[in-house]
């Protein structure tokens, strides 16, 4: 017959050793520094957002630095407004359309960049890093200046060029003109985080699987659908992730490009919406309630992208 | 001993973070330091009234400095709504005569009524612009300047077609741009009258010319006025005018870009309606062509009702300098400064310092915004903008572009 002391679990037999338990919390300390800034980064706003949106929060209780409980009023007042909805399906397609282009010409560029001499492919990154170093504000005034109605360098090219009238031509007269010329502008500017990203991952795809396939008989489309794609399929599913989340927050580049002035319901993206209600009409309580709203979105659309990550960490 | 390391660096950053925020969140205001927000407006217009009004101040007050921020007026609210959450505004601060209401009711600025007597020519302060800094009888804003409303035109062009005289009404006036536009027919991208569709500081002149308004009270409810049979006149007869002698590609277009001088400048305008300093700018080319006359009604003999456009100096309930922000405001607005800001092409504050410019002819008849805590949200959400392109589009007709604009402000203005 076993005794007590030799069923009992194995830890519990274990004498307790204050040396042991300071061995067992160095890794806890050791995280503790990050756990630490990091909740005072993150985590002190976050609180204060959800505050801040149970709250009436406008100019009145913002110079008396204190707002009003309210409950969810504010999600209520943003879930049944009209503009809510119209701008949420308007960014959806928005961000759709760019990042379905970003992802297209950006692998298109990469097959691209895999194929020709080395000295072009050096030129080509060094304009593409170049692109990608320039701040979204000086983006936006270069594009200004060359869809500019008056003195444009589009409507000057496109009119030299026999293309059509384009004598003070105006890019931005319609909110589908506009948001098309804040599409342009998003997908030049993300086009070299995928092609550079992108070209890493082709130089991964094994040459001897390329080479056996052509051995095979397969043709170059046949070789990329079968070989290249699998291969760099995680990559792509990550750019397009991570796309979706940057595109569906676009803000910097698409207000500027408008222009307040041109700014309506007609052509709101969410986070204009959001710095409409929130910022501009000094409506804080509406605007953190936007924002959350905003937040729990992105974080379901990120579901996608921290799986694939996952699943990269558990084989490596 | 690693591990009293590790704890005792965990409290060191701890104690670091909370002390980096809690000295962001204190009010660290340099002592005998006066901030003074301005628009750019004064820093490319007049830095030399500024540093005149600083001088005295400084004579007045030793040891003291001022430091004068300039602001764009795209984003200066948002600014100062990021001081008051920060409690770090400045002591004093330039508003839009449009913008005022809604930090007045809201109590963002310090009570001024018992120091009035301090500001000089604070008994002839200009009616429009007094009534802007006011608010339930107490005075928030000191008026600082004023803008009307003009016709800066080609005087070479109206004078090869024949034209010697202003016109003395709308009508005269679109037959005598008419002769010009038919003239110049063959300069590529000239019009007659430059003017952006969607300037609805322009554009409502024809709404109060008619008798019409944007707004009215009724039982203690704002009730909008664009659909009303006397604006849809006034509407009407804009979109006609615009039709005659603007360019249609300008329908969609707002005053800033281009701004009507940059258009003037290059010799494809004939004439343009705005500031009365837009002749400042109208490029060396036309400097010595450059002329101004008052905007007729359609009315003969009468001027158009012009926005009174203008700024108020404000101190905000904050500031811990009270009195010497006072003091510098009785300076800026003094009557050498305001006589200084008056040759610049402004209508000073007051009505004992007005002369017999073509600005202060202008300013006679004048027209203002409703005065309502919301209305800078109609301002900021375009509603007037979009109205006018829808108008002018062709997109909806007058009637129904006044109709949705007209419920959208009674909306805006009946907020809590």
């Amino acid at each position: 017959m076993a005794s007590a002391a030799e069923t009992a679990p194995r830890w519990s037999r274990r004498r307790f050793s204050w040396r042991r338990l300071g061995r067992g919390s160095v890794p806890y300390a050791l995280v503790a520094p990050v756990v630490i800034v990091m909740g005072a980064i993150l985590g002190y706003p976050l609180y204060s957002l959800v505050r801040i949106a149970l709250d009436r929060y406008g100019l009145t209780e913002l110079i008396q630095h204190k707002g009003v409980y309210i409950g969810l009023k504010n999600f209520g007042t943003v879930l049944h407004d009209s503009v809510f909805w119209h701008t949420l399906l308007r960014t959806i397609v928005f961000a759709g359309a760019n990042v379905g282009l970003t992802m297209v010409i950006g692998t298109f560029i990469a097959l691209l960049l895999v194929r020709i001499s080395t000295w072009v492919r050096l030129l080509v990154t060094s304009g593409l890093v170049l692109v990608w170093s320039m701040p979204p504000v000086v983006a936006v005034q270069v594009w200004n200046w060359m869809i500019n109605s008056e003195n444009g360098v589009l409507n000057y090219i496109l009119t030299e060029i026999h293309v059509g009238n384009y004598f003070q031509h105006n890019w931005m007269e319609t909110p589908l003109s506009q948001l098309g010329m804040v599409t342009t502008l998003i997908v030049w500017g993300a086009l070299p985080f995928v092609v550079i990203t992108v070209y890493a991952a082709l130089s991964q795809v094994p040459r001897e699987l390329v080479e056996a396939a052509e051995i095979d008989g397969a043709r170059s489309w046949r070789v990329f659908l079968d070989v290249t794609v699998p291969v760099i399929t995680p990559v792509l599913l990550i750019l397009t992730s991570l796309s979706i989340l940057w595109d569906f927050g676009v803000f910097t580049q698409a207000y500027l490009l408008i222009g307040q002035p041109h700014i309506t319901t007609g052509n709101y993206l969410m986070g204009i919406y959001l710095f409409e209600q929130g910022y501009v009409n000094a409506n804080f309580g509406l605007g953190a309630a936007i924002s959350i709203l905003m937040l729990v979105i992105v974080a379901a659309m990120s579901v996608v992208y921290v799986r694939r990550m996952i699943r990269i960490g558990d084989v490596t | 001993m690693k591990l009293r390391v590790v704890v005792t660096a965990v409290i060191a950053v701890a104690l670091g973070v909370v002390a980096a925020t809690a000295s962001a969140s204190g009010n660290h205001r340099q002592s005998n330091k006066l901030t003074v927000w301005l628009q750019v407006d004064a820093q490319t217009g007049w830095p030399d009234v500024v540093a005149a009004a600083n001088q005295q101040f400084q004579q007045q007050n030793p040891g003291w400095t001022v430091s004068v921020q300039y602001q764009n007026w795209g984003d200066h609210l948002q600014k100062f709504d990021a001081t008051i959450a920060g409690n770090d505004t400045p002591d004093v601060i330039e508003m839009g005569n449009t913008e005022m209401t809604a930090y007045m009711a809201s109590g963002a600025f310090a009570d001024l009524t018992s120091d009035k007597a301090q500001f000089p020519n604070s008994d002839h302060w200009l009616g429009g612009l007094a009534k802007s800094g006011a608010y339930q009888g107490k005075i928030y804003g000191v008026p600082y300047y004023a803008g009307s409303r003009v016709v800066t035109y080609r005087t070479d062009l109206f004078k090869k077609a024949g034209i010697t005289k202003p016109p003395t009404s709308i009508s005269q006036f679109v037959a005598d741009l008419q002769k010009v536009g038919t003239m110049e027919k063959k300069v590529k991208g000239f019009t007659p009258m430059y003017m952006a569709g969607t300037d609805w500081y322009s554009a409502l002149d024809w709404v109060f010319d008619y008798g019409g308004t944007i707004a009215t009270t009724h039982a203690h409810k704002w009730v909008g006025a664009l659909d009303s049979a006397k604006s849809i006149a006034g509407l009407t007869a804009y979109k006609n005018f615009f039709d005659a002698v603007s360019s249609k590609r300008a329908a969609t277009l707002d005053e800033a870009n281009p701004a009507p001088y940059t258009v003037f400048s290059q010799g494809l305008a004939g004439a343009i309606l705005g500031p009365a300093w837009f002749s400042c700018c109208t490029g060396t080319k036309y400097k010595a062509v450059t002329g101004q006359f008052v905007m007729p009604s359609h009315i003969a003999g009468k001027p158009i009702p012009g926005f009174l456009g203008g700024s108020d100096l404000a101190v905000p309930g904050e500031s811990g300098n009270k009195a010497q922000a006072i003091q510098w405001i009785a300076d800026f607005t003094g009557t050498t400064n305001e006589q200084s800001l008056q040759a610049k092409g402004n209508i000073p504050n007051a009505t004992n310092l007005l002369g017999n410019t073509v600005n202060a002819r202008a300013a006679a008849q004048s027209w203002f915004v409703p005065q309502a805590k919301h209305w800078v949200d109609i301002e900021n959400g375009n509603i007037l903008r979009t109205m006018l392109s829808q108008i002018l589009t062709g997109k909806l007709t007058v009637k129904q572009a006044a109709s949705t604009a007209s419920a959208n402000i009674a909306y805006t203005l009946n907020q809590s």
